[in-house]
């Protein structure tokens, strides 16, 4: 490898490219031949109808799944192989469609959880509760409290996650996420089970976390009017494939995004399907 | 209560949090007997072979006891270390049958080993204390130095990564937790725990063979976690003094003990499905004991 024409490439390399991406699941094509680029800093939308395969290509490109052709691209490198836990210290995290919250853990230890990293400190120390490693704890705690302030969970930080309502474990899932210190966030349906007052608040804070933390977001979510608002992009998938590509208006006039999945003036099926949840 | 059958119930301690520390990572694992059988091995050989261990007054030196519980923690954390990469590999049940098949071929090389003695083992081990109180002594230390390392792993990084493998190992490693190394960790935590418990159990004894580490064995320190509870470490520790005192306090009423015995190991978990030691009791204890000194 040659290393200084790699560099240049890198620098220039957009955050991640998704390259031709497909996935088999036995007889059933989940992804067929998906590609994206995610420039840095955007807000980049994934819409579909339940079953285009956009949950699973978050998997492949977090490391939970590997695809059957094709390959992403972490800032121009291949990270074919790599694995959740690698890839999410190269900077992608996620949160999870149904709820993977560590639910006998508190509010406040599941983001300490995901501080995880941040929390090396050396053993004889920690076990001796030395003042260093007080002190390196209580940066750690604050730090926790801190998301938690941004998530709008800090009067609950002593509670059970499994005791959360639905609302509640969705905000705790972003901010276990962002304690990681991302550079990509994964968003899988963060709104689901939100009242419209909900909905609203969490785009506002979608912006909030990207401009706060400079952060690239890519979001799937089936309320196609938040989306239309919080996007700078989207790509549509349908049956696997990537139907679409553009800004939020180009994409609402595409004839085929609104054959397969807006449903026209009319308010077709596919309508009903998107928007009902 | 006599001094011996305290001494057993303290071993028994130790023995319950070896299966805990797995289990605390959600890992079945019921290979501690195997390895508290390779413990009581290194003891038992270095002290019946070794002049210098074997010591020349009445009680051999503490020294040899000390140096045969490290060495065989040791040889039990190798042991560990070594098989655990691909063992662990294994979920739940799988997991659990591949650690029996351990504990069966570790019991099997003790049994044919050239210099394990055979079937009768290794015999007339001996006694660094003259008598049970200062075994009893000297593992209540033990076991408060295992109690205190468990209790620092509730806020240590280490200890909060091992309980989010156990409630979502994928969600654990979405977060940048290497679980992998976590659960190796915890598998080999808990073989040095047992492997030194072993060392000090062969002196106790006075006897070591195969039957040590056998299937038995781990059915019955899996009773004790499962009885006290696997959430705290509180748990496994009263499930590991209780399910050992109670055979023999149950003595008096002859055969029927067993039955006894059986009942509190099935009804325990159907009255209590968490164990003893759950969540909710612990806080109910700190708020009792908080709000005690209070109290006009
Ligand atoms: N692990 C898997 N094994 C088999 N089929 C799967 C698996 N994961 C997803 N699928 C299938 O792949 C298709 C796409 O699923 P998914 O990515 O979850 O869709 P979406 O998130 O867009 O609703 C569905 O038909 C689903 O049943
Ligand atoms: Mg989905």
């Amino acid at each position: 490898m040659s290393a200084s024409s790699d560099g240049i490439a890198a620098a220039a390399a957009p955050l991640l490219q998704v390259e031709g991406i497909s996935c088999r699941f036995g007889g059933l094509l989940a992804l067929d031949r998906v590609s994206l680029e995610l420039v840095e800093g955007e807000i980049f939308g994934l819409i579909g109808p339940n079953g285009a395969g956009k949950t699973t290509l978050f998997n492949v490109i977090s490391g939970l799944t590997t695809a059957s052709s094709g390959r992403c691209l972490w800032r121009g490198v291949p990270t074919a192989g790599l694995g959740a836990c690698r890839l999410n210290r190269l900077g992608i995290a996620r949160t999870f469609q149904n709820l993977r919250l560590f639910e006998s853990l508190s509010v406040r230890e599941n983001v300490l959880v995901g501080l995880h990293h941040a929390a090396r400190a050396p053993l004889l120390g920690a076990l001796l509760g030395h003042g260093a490693f007080r002190r390196h704890q209580g940066r750690l705690e604050a730090r926790a409290m801190e998301l938690l302030a941004l998530l709008e969970l800090e009067a609950l930080a002593e509670q059970r996650a499994g005791d959360l309502p639905y609302g509640d474990r969705r905000r705790l899932e972003i901010a276990r996420a962002l304690a990681t210190a991302p550079r990509l966030l994964l968003l899988d349906e963060p709104a689901a089970g939100m009242n419209p007052a909900e909905k609203d608040d969490l785009r506002q804070l979608i912006g909030r976390i990207r401009d706060h933390y400079s952060l690239t977001v890519l979001i799937i979510e089936h309320h196609v009017p938040l989306m239309m608002r919080l996007c700078d992009r989207l790509a549509v998938l349908n049956f696997g494939r990537r139907i679409a590509l553009g800004s939020p208006a180009e994409v609402r006039r595409d004839p085929l995004v609104i054959e397969a999945y807006l449903g026209g003036s009319g308010g077709g099926q596919g309508s009903a399907a998107g928007e009902g949840r | 209560m006599d001094a011996a059958l305290l001494e057993q119930m303290l071993l028994g301690a130790l023995l319950a949090l070896s299966v805990y520390l797995p289990l605390r990572c959600g890992q079945l694992s019921l290979a501690t007997p195997g390895f508290y059988a390779v413990g009581g091995y290194v003891a038992a050989l270095l002290s019946t072979r070794v002049a210098a261990f074997a010591g020349s007054g009445a009680t051999s030196p503490l020294w040899a006891l000390v140096a045969e519980m490290v060495l065989g923690g040791i040889l039990a954390g190798l042991i560990a270390l070594a098989i655990g990469g691909p063992v662990l590999q294994l979920r739940g049940i799988y997991l659990a049958i591949a650690t029996i098949a351990l504990v069966e071929i570790l019991r099997v090389l003790n049994l044919n080993l050239p210099f394990t003695g055979g079937a009768m083992g290794i015999f007339a081990i001996p006694q660094p204390f003259e008598q049970a109180d200062g075994y009893v002594l000297f593992t209540l230390v033990l076991l408060a130095l295992a109690c205190w390392l468990c209790q620092r792993l509730e806020v240590l990084r280490l200890g909060r990564a091992m309980a989010a493998i156990r409630d979502d190992e994928l969600a654990a490693a979405s977060v940048g937790i290497d679980t992998p190394r976590t659960k190796l960790i915890a598998f080999v935590a808990s073989a040095v725990l047992a492997g030194v418990t072993g060392a000090l159990a062969a002196h106790f004894l006075n006897a070591w063979n195969a039957r040590a580490g056998s299937f038995d064995a781990s059915i019955t320190t899996l009773a004790f976690v499962v009885f006290g509870g696997s959430r705290y470490w509180l748990g496994p520790v009263l499930g590991g003094l209780v399910l050992t005192a109670l055979p023999e306090l149950l003595r008096p009423v002859g055969d029927l003990r067993l039955i006894l015995f059986g009942s509190v190991i099935l009804l325990g978990p159907l009255f209590f499905p968490q164990g003893l030691v759950t969540a909710e009791r612990l806080r109910g204890l700190g708020a009792l004991l908080g709000r005690a000194p209070q109290a006009p």
